[in-house]
């Protein structure tokens, strides 16, 4: 699933490893939800979502 | 506050992993160095142990899944699925041959569980790869 997490994150002047602290999970894990190749579980989407004070579908783009 | 939930489930399992093959020594070798064979009760309870200790590993096995970050449990997951799936299918293949005489001679129940513990190694390290 695509996502603006790269971007946002950018914007803000955070590396991957602290968003993933921010969140709660491995910086492997924001990685791999960055290139696509992991999809977040539900509860992470709203986690991440909130962090950059967004809706899950203005964060993740169902294409 | 997940890793270090992470770092206290593998301490757990570390330790509760190194009781079970202790007890597994115990009841294999206590028979043969500790004491006489005839004295059955003992064995038995050497086997007892081992039994306790290890649903101790299985709950603190579940206990170190749980904690785990979902990608992590994610990669361990399938890597324990490729193992059981491995496991299984291997057993079978070699239990159908035995059945229909084509192995030569018995194969130590032992190369099992080392069979399995590669493999999972194996799609361990993939998963980590492949999500890198």
């Amino acid at each position: 699933m695509k996502n603006r997490i790269t971007d946002l994150r950018a914007e803000r002047g955070w590396t991957q490893a602290d968003l993933a602290q921010r969140a709660g999970v491995s910086r492997q894990t924001i990685n791999a939800i960055e290139t696509g190749r992991f999809d977040p579980s539900l509860p992470l989407a709203f986690r991440l979502a909130k962090l950059f004070d967004l809706r899950i579908e203005e964060l993740f783009l169902d294409e | 506050m997940q890793a270090h939930n992470e770092i206290k489930a593998s301490a757990r399992l570390v330790l509760w992993t190194l009781a079970w093959a202790a007890t597994v020594a115990l009841a294999k070798f206590g028979p043969r160095l500790l004491w006489d064979p005839p004295q059955q009760v003992a064995s038995w309870a050497a086997v007892a142990v081992n039994l306790a200790v290890g649903i101790g590993w299985i709950v603190a096995f579940t206990g170190f899944l749980r904690a785990l970050d979902e990608l992590q449990r994610k990669i361990m997951q399938d890597a324990l699925a490729v193992t059981l799936g491995v496991g299984w299918v291997v057993g079978f293949s070699y239990v159908v041959a035995d059945a229909a005489s084509l192995v030569a001679r018995d194969v130590d129940i032992a190369v099992l569980p080392a069979l399995m513990g590669v493999v999972f190694m194996i799609a361990f390290v993939v998963g980590k790869i492949r999500y890198r």
